[in-house]
């Protein structure tokens, strides 16, 4: 794509109209980095139709910034970007030490190349552009890298062929274009290598480096007793354990579990030796009022002889027995049936009808680790660095990225719907339960619980349910490891994040953070700044003393939550939310997936917020006066306009005029 | 002819079904000339329901022995269902209505009979008459005038009475331009941009015919639009044909401009859908989302297939050029496609929403709609006879209109502080384009209404939308004045499917609502604060 498809006429064009007026003024100055080219130009999609717009392709600044991560110097540097001082221009965390720098022509796949210098820490790769008409900066932190090549060699001819050709997992390519002689590349190349792939290297990942300090410690979020305390438990029927305090019988699983009060410790350790990798069935969540419980597992170890365990069978009853009204456990198996079928061969498999009297089973048909990466690979097919233009529709279908969404959501709520209408209690379980189960385990949670879709509530649910209880963060996303084509390698995190999205745009109300909350956790699970994400389960989390020697991402989000915070939220108890998981209601997260195609960045969302924002404050204002007025005693104004009439339904016009 | 002859059964026991979320409502079902009701019995607590025949799009009736049902679609794209005692009676209510609610007479409809308490009749019809509009450009430029030329509609019988020209053209002039231009429709001011010193002017196409016919008075017109434009500009004729289409336009006695008779100008082809086709994408569109038995795996491929989203896109992006040339290219616009009625309108009603704030307020959007369709001979009669449910081949009928609402909805959602407007009002536009209680929307051109005496003898919309209870639901409650161009973003992936309208009786009541509630609640909670210091609403159009 050559710089004249998209001319500079259209970056000031959008950025007239991006900005929503006086705040938008304002907001220019502070983020014109931000902004890019904007809209399509409608007239020069066919070039010759709009003769005056070639013309023009002279005109100024094109500002673009590519760089999402929270980081507020950033913004300064890039409202003067005259000062090239290197160390007032380059942010830098405390702990982050610059390695080199170096001049190189990025490669904008939407605005062609522009030179730079790019400046390589051992936390993250940031460019400049040199050009006096570009403000553009580029800030990656290196954990985003997952492959990084070589492009063109000694030999190659033409423009910008030699160079560097980096792959990111946030759904972009970085290009550099660098000279020919004298090796240059390879130093940025061994460079980058050796710090985007620490492991391989034997260096530390930066979050061990990492000495920013924060007002708030984000690892005391989550204490286990605390929610399971808030949960009801420890009750008649659930006792909390500490059989797995050093991780002897699952080595996977949290220290702290809570299983029926009726099993013995013994018990479990039978049932442990037949669910795969030790996932005995515990519980996840218990619901306040009719008991009944959502228990998570691994599957159990039949296979093709069809063994049964009559401990597991027996368990698995008595974790029914645990609510007297119900007369039959559902089991979801959130695999399709085939799946589950062929498991067998490799030692797993499903519950069956004969040796589970009182249970039922289901499956959810939700694909596997690998079916969900090629999925979103497609999905980057089409948007980046070109969007898939004339089929967009049917290509985005064909990548059957927003069916997954439907499933995985359609399971949570199956699940969310059996428990709260107190006919069953509730058993999921996948392969080795740590990617779908979590999925639909946290899903059903958040639908049911309102309790975590505040902030801090829903830092527990992925502290809990994702972390504590071994989904293999390390493996899935490949944290400074340089094997980019590893099959363990997948998007389900990711994926559980979206499902959240969507639920958030179907309740605008419902939940405490914004998308912007979203999308942080979404930069910092790559990031390798924090040690939330890093390895695959508690117990080598404890051996690192990872609590210890990082920082919890949580405490960047909780020191500055007002940035995070839905200003439409209402908090609500005891509803239970069910999204509609229909194809028709889903749609594509544009603002992650293609937020770095600035043609098809839609409205800032900044403005909006700032108005939710300023709207609020003035509430706060007019509350706070209200109370004024109260204690003065003027008991007539004390009566807070909170109850207007409810939402009137757009009730056809007739009804209103007869 | 009288009502009565026409309904069969005055009255029936029936049971109403009105989707999966309202509960069935029973009583006695009654006709009249212009409603169905359905009173629910004395003892009962829900209120009287009530259909406005006119908004029935489709019947179809099913006997069993001895009861009947009657789907009723309706033009707002509801479904209903009504259940009615007796074979006999149920067969001779869906006739009665069949009949009624196709009724062809403008002067007998519903409008004609309204009389609702709190408005008085004649009230806002004066509201936004071209005069008012005149006063604004008159105050930015010396350059125009307004012309009564049409003043008994003889010479164009589609446009209002009173027409904004160019000065230096007289109504002579006028006169023979408008025997060249089809249906009499000669250029004439849409909108002028002050910033730029340049307009927005529309028209029908020319009648040049195979033997590439000129009119002087026709090319004076045009060049007297670039003279009285800031100096210098030039000039670019938005066709919203193909090329192909404005050549083969040529064997029927129209064609387009051609190149050495009006010097200064230049043709843009953007060919947008129009009649038929744009109906029957509408058509597939709302089958679609009403399929009760979705094949969920092919629902985008289904939505691509009906093509919506794409005419979306299209309009936008021919406004977003028509609006571009005017604002970044300083120079002249004409807009025209054949008749000049339909994505003419289309083009220089978005051009202007994105172009002028003031088009963007409440006031001002009622305006726009008022002066760039209404009076502007958008044909709504013939538009709008039928919605997406009707079983007769649309012979006249196109959604342009609602394509239009559309546009503007994405327009919303991309600026979400800019429109003073919310989607309740697009929503009743769209209810009120296809059956309505009042006049505004009534017959296809001003001499229709004036035959008709439309202004005299029903309500206009706009006083009943204006009513202080409407406004919690037709407003943006997140409005701030925005003073610049708003330039959308037109590719697919910044578009979505109007839910609001399209999925508005499938999905379950929305949660949107609430949200929308609470930010009125916070605006409320701060206008009270301010109680103390009135102010001037800043949406009041300074015209």
């Amino acid at each position: 794509m050559s710089r004249d498809a998209h001319p500079p006429t259209d970056a000031r064009r959008r950025a007239a109209g991006g900005g929503q007026g006086r705040r938008g003024r304002r907001g220019r100055a502070l983020e014109g980095a931000e902004r890019g080219p904007g809209a399509k130009q409608p007239g020069n999609g066919g070039g010759a139709r709009s003769p005056r717009v070639s013309r023009m392709a002279s005109a100024p600044t094109s500002k673009y910034n590519s760089h999402s991560l929270e980081n507020e110097s950033i913004k300064r540097t890039s409202r003067d970007g005259v000062n090239r001082d290197l160390s007032e221009t380059v942010p830098r965390l405390p702990g982050e030490t610059r390695i080199t720098d170096k001049e190189v022509i990025y490669i904008c796949p939407f605005n062609g190349p522009i030179k730079g210098r790019v400046y390589i820490t051992n936390y993250r790769l940031y460019l400049r552009s040199l050009e006096t008409d570009s403000a553009l900066i580029l800030d990656v932190p290196l954990g985003v890298i997952s492959r990084i090549e070589k492009m063109g060699g000694a030999t190659s001819r033409g423009e910008n062929s030699y160079g560097l050709d980096i792959t990111c997992k946030d759904m972009r390519n970085l290009r550099f274009a660098l000279k020919q002689e004298g090796h240059s590349r390879r130093d940025m190349f061994d460079i980058l290598t050796r710090y985007a792939f620490p492991l391989a290297h034997s260096l530390p990942i930066f979050a061990f480096l990492n000495e920013e300090k924060f007002n708030v410690d984000g690892w005391t979020v989550y204490n286990p007793v605390e929610e399971y305390r808030r949960q009801g438990l420890p009750n008649h029927h659930w006792r909390i354990t500490f059989i797995n305090k050093c991780y002897e019988l699952c080595d996977t699983y949290p220290a702290l579990l809570v299983v029926p009060y009726r099993a013995s410790d013994d018990d479990l350790r039978r049932v442990a030796t037949f669910r795969s990798r030790n996932r005995i069935p515990v519980l996840s969540w218990i619901h306040p009022e009719n008991k009944t419980v959502i228990v998570r597992c691994s599957q159990p170890l039949v296979g093709m002889s069809g063994k049964r365990n009559k401990d597991d069978e027996k368990y698995l009853d008595v974790i029914r027995e645990t609510n007297r009204q119900i007369s039959k456990l559902t089991i979801y198996d959130a695999r399709p049936n085939v799946n589950a079928v062929a498991n067998k061969a490799t030692g797993g498999g499903y519950e069956s009808d004969d040796a589970y009297h009182n249970a039922e089973l289901f499956f959810l048909d939700i694909h596997n680790i690998h079916v969900m990466r090629e999925s979103l690979k497609k999905v980057k097919d089409i948007v980046y660095p070109n969007v898939e233009e004339s089929h967009w529709l049917s290509s985005l279908e064909s990548t059957h990225w927003l069916e997954h969404i439907k499933l995985v959501l359609t399971g949570a709520i199956q699940v969310a719907d059996k428990v709260s209408s107190g006919k069953s209690s509730v058993l999921v379980h996948c392969s080795d339960g740590w990617d779908r189960t979590a999925q639909l385990t946290s899903l059903a949670m958040l639908m049911l619980d309102s309790f975590y879709r505040s902030i801090e509530g829903f830092e527990i649910l992925v502290q809990k349910e994702w972390i504590s209880f071994g989904h293999k963060f390390a493996s899935r996303i490949g944290h400074g490891d340089k094997n980019h084509a590893d099959a363990d390698r997948s998007p389900i995190f990711l994926q559980f994040i979206d499902c959240v999205w969507q639920m958030s745009k179907q309740f605008p109300t419902a939940f405490e953070f914004n998308e912007r909350f979203l999308i942080t956790i979404l930069d910092h699970l790559y990031s390798c700044r924090f040690g939330t994400f890093l390895y695959n389960c508690e117990s080598a989390r404890e051996r690192q003393k990872v609590t210890e020697r990082t920082v919890s991402l949580w405490s960047l989000i909780n020191s500055n939550k007002d940035k995070f915070k839905n200003p439409f939220y209402t908090k609500e108890i005891n509803r239970v939310l069910y999204p509609v998981a229909s194809m028709r209601h889903l749609e594509l997260w544009v603002n992650y997936y293609i937020r770095w195609n600035p043609r098809i960045k839609q409205q800032q969302p900044n403005p909006v917020e700032q108005r939710y924002v300023e709207l609020l404050a003035l509430r706060d204002e007019y509350i706070q006066r209200l109370e004024e007025l109260q204690l003065a005693g003027s008991a007539k104004l004390a009566e807070p306009s909170t109850s207007p009439a409810g939402p009137s339904p757009m009730m056809p016009h007739v009804h209103t005029h007869f | 002819m009288e009502f009565s002859d026409l309904i069969r059964t005055g009255r029936a026991q029936a049971k109403l079904l009105r989707g999966p979320e309202a509960p069935p409502l029973r009583g006695t079902l009654c006709l009249t000339g212009h409603h169905l009701l359905l009173s629910p019995g004395p003892q009962a607590t829900s209120e009287l329901w009530l259909l406005l025949l006119r908004s029935v799009d489709s019947i179809e009736k099913r006997v069993a022995s001895d009861s009947g049902t009657i789907t009723l679609r309706c033009k707002d794209l509801r479904v209903l269902q009504l259940e009615i005692e007796g074979v006999e009676a149920s067969l001779d209510i869906a006739r009665s209505i069949e009949a009624l609610s196709s009724l062809e007479s403008v002067i007998t409809s519903f409008p004609f009979f309204y009389r609702p308490k709190g408005l008085r009749l004649g009230d806002a019809w004066h509201f936004h008459p071209p005069e008012r509009y005149y006063k604004r450009v008159a105050r930015e430029t010396n350059a125009w005038r307004l012309s009564e030329v049409n003043e008994d509609f003889s010479v164009c019988p589609s446009y209002p009475r009173a027409v904004i020209v160019p000065r230096s053209v007289d109504d002579g002039a006028l006169a023979r331009s408008a025997r060249f231009r089809q249906g009499g429709r000669f250029p004439v001011l849409s909108y002028h941009h002050a910033p730029s010193g340049t307009v927005l002017v529309r028209s029908s196409q020319p009648l040049t015919g195979p033997q590439k016919r000129r009119c002087a008075e026709d090319e004076e017109l045009l060049r007297a639009v670039l003279a009285g434009a800031r100096p210098g500009a030039r000039g670019f004729i938005v066709d919203t044909r193909s090329s192909q289409a404005a050549k083969q336009a040529r064997m029927t006695g129209g064609g387009t401009e051609a190149k050495t008779a009006y010097p200064g100008w230049k043709r843009l082809h953007r060919p947008l859908e129009r009649g038929q086709p744009l109906q029957e994408s509408f058509v597939r569109l709302v089958e679609a989302c009403g399929d009760p038995q979705q094949s969920t795996d092919s629902w985008l491929r289904r939505l691509e297939g009906c093509c919506w989203l794409a005419h979306v896109k299209e309009a936008l992006s021919t406004a977003c050029l028509a609006a571009q040339g005017m604002e970044r290219e300083g120079a002249c616009i004409l807009v025209h496609g054949a008749e000049g009625t339909d994505s003419t309108l289309l083009v220089t009603s978005l051009a202007q929403l994105i172009l002028d704030p003031l088009s963007r307020t409440m006031a001002g959007f009622q305006e726009l709609v008022e002066r760039e369709w209404i009076q502007a001979g958008h044909p709504f009669q013939l538009r709008c006879a039928h919605s997406a449910f009707s079983h007769a081949r649309p012979k006249h009928e196109a959604p342009t209109f609602l394509l239009f609402l559309d546009c503007v909805w994405q327009l919303g959602r991309q600026f979400p502080l800019s429109l003073e407007f919310g989607e309740g009002l697009l929503l009743a536009l769209f209810e009120h384009a296809y059956a309505s209680p009042f006049g505004t929307f009534l017959c296809n051109s001003e001499k229709e209404r004036c035959l008709c005496e439309v202004r005299t003898r029903t309500h206009s919309l706009w006083s009943g939308l204006n009513q202080p209870k409407e406004q919690r639901k037709l407003r943006n409650p997140l409005y701030a004045p925005n003073p610049l161009a708003i330039w959308p973003s037109v590719e697919l992936q910044s578009l979505r499917l109007w839910q609001g309208l399209f999925l508005r009786w499938i999905r379950p009541p929305e949660p949107s609502e609430v949200a929308w509630e609470k930010v009125w609640q916070i605006v409320t909670d701060k206008e009270k604060t301010k109680l103390s210091q009135p102010t001037v609403s800043a949406s009041e159009p300074q015209l």
